[in-house]
């Protein structure tokens, strides 16, 4: 039996967002940048197991620097939510703690992954060092670019939902 | 010999080499300032350097300069938003106009090739009776509404529950995402309680939406919308949302609330359902 999960992906902007969705969707990366302007969405079946699998419907929201103005709209009815900062770019992971405090007041109860992105940008050992001193755990550490960790995240997510539900 | 002279003497012998450097560098700031008060002399000698200053430094405005311009321009374009888009509506306005124009011309082509003589002649006894010409029944045959596609979508999440559609469309479950999420934008931007978004019109369909209270109801018509339409498109989803979604109402919402939640109404048989309210409905 298919179920179908709605999750939504949040952060600052061009953490790369759009660009995890469509590595993990159509298995593809661009340079280029295209600003996400209000939600897009997308959808991929996931085999969670050998009988089992989840339809995740991907919303795909535009990112903001400010977690507290994000549409409340948007967000319900969410089944999970994955946050994604930029390895590469301390402003989006500085207040992490507090942004993620907010999105879980936002959607209570709801599973959250978190998720630095773009690892393919900075040497492994000083990133670890960076995080700990910033007081960071990440779930993840992606690259859309190179696509490491992304499908193990998302089939994770899929996976978590389904045995939830 | 007088003190003097001799000293004048031990002084020549002692700093000869002396006098001979002052002697070249006196010699050399007069050259440096004739060829300082020359122009031209000048600004040979110093243009190749300025040159190739310049053009280090534009070779390397794309490096320096590049990412901050365009950090700040992205910046720019998210935070005003609405400033872009009304910048670029006239143009798309008229990109539209154009292609609309273009749309009708060929429309009217296709009319043309379809006025052959033998399917025309029905037509025109009908317009002879009606008084109505023939170009003007065929288009009210071709803008006559039909269902096209009918979603019932869970309200707070833009999940399908089941869908009927009359032609392979692209995606039902991506379709009732983004419909969701301009519902949702629409409402919660003009945020006025209790005021739901009720039709999209979308190049040549009409979508008309139906909110209840856990689902809501999207039905897509091709063809022209009247008030008619609306008002026959209305009674058939209540009659539909009364007559089989209600009684179960109760069952779906009790069972949301158990642990292991059962799928009350199977989406075969909804989808049954809807394709019997829907699919040979007059509008
Ligand atoms: N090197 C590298 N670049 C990446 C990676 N992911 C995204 N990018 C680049 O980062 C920029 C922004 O990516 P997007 O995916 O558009 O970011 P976003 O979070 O969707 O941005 P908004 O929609 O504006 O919030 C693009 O130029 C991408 O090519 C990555 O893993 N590695
Ligand atoms: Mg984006």
């Amino acid at each position: 039996m298919q179920k179908s999960k709605k999750i939504v992906i949040l952060g600052h902007f061009g953490v790369g967002k759009t660009s995890l969705i469509r590595r993990f969707v159509e298995d593809s990366f661009s340079d280029k940048y295209k600003v996400t302007i209000g939600v897009h969405i997308t959808k991929k079946v996931v085999e969670v197991n050998a009988d089992e699998s989840v339809s995740l419907i991907i919303w795909d929201l535009e990112g903001t620097d400010e977690v507290q103005m994000i549409r409340q709209a948007y967000l319900l009815g969410t089944h999970g939510v994955v946050f994604v900062f930029d390895v590469s770019r301390p402003s989006t992971f500085q207040n992490l703690n507090r942004d993620l405090e907010i999105v879980a007041q936002k959607t209570p109860d709801t599973p959250l992954i978190v998720v630095g992105n773009k690892k393919d940008l900075v040497i492994n050992d000083e990133l670890q060092i960076l995080l700990k001193d910033n007081g960071i755990k990440a779930d993840y550490l992606t690259s859309a670019k190179t696509g490491d960790s992304v499908n193990e995240m998302f089939t994770h997510l899929a996976t978590l939902l389904n045995d939830l539900s | 010999m007088s003190e003097k002279d001799r000293l004048e003497i031990l002084k020549d012998i002692l700093f000869t080499e002396d006098r001979e450097d002052i002697d070249k560098i006196a010699d050399r700031i007069e050259l440096l300032e004739q060829t300082y008060n020359n122009r031209e002399k000048f600004a040979s000698r110093v243009n190749p350097i300025v040159e190739r200053q310049i053009d280090d430094f534009a070779k390397n405005i794309p490096n320096t300069l590049g990412p901050v311009i365009t950090e700040t321009l992205k910046r720019e374009i998210h935070n005003h938003k609405d400033e872009v888009v009304d910048a670029l509506y006239p143009i798309l306005g008229k990109m539209v106009k154009k292609y609309v124009a273009q749309e009708i011309k060929v429309l009217s082509e296709k009319i043309d090739n379809q006025l052959s003589f033998i399917s025309a002649w029905k037509r025109r006894l009908r317009s002879f009776f009606g008084g109505s010409k023939e170009k003007e029944l065929l288009l009210n045959d071709l803008s006559s509404e039909k269902v096209e596609q009918v979603l019932l979508i869970e309200r707070d999440s833009g999940l399908l529950k089941a869908g009927y559609s009359k032609t392979e469309t692209i995606d039902e479950e991506m379709i009732s995402g983004m419909l969701t999420a301009i519902k949702s934008f629409v409402e919660d931007a003009f945020n006025q309680k209790n005021q739901e978004l009720e039709l999209i019109e979308y190049e040549l369909y009409n979508i008309h939406i139906q909110s209840f209270v856990n689902y809501y109801v999207a039905v897509v018509i091709s063809g022209s919308y009247s008030l008619k339409t609306k008002d026959k498109v209305q009674d058939i989803i209540f009659d539909f949302y009364h007559n089989f979604m209600e009684m179960n109402l109760d069952l779906i919402y009790t069972s949301r609330h158990l642990e292991h939640p059962a799928d009350t109404i199977s989406t075969k048989l909804i989808e049954k359902k809807l394709a019997e309210y829907f699919g040979n409905a007059k509008i």
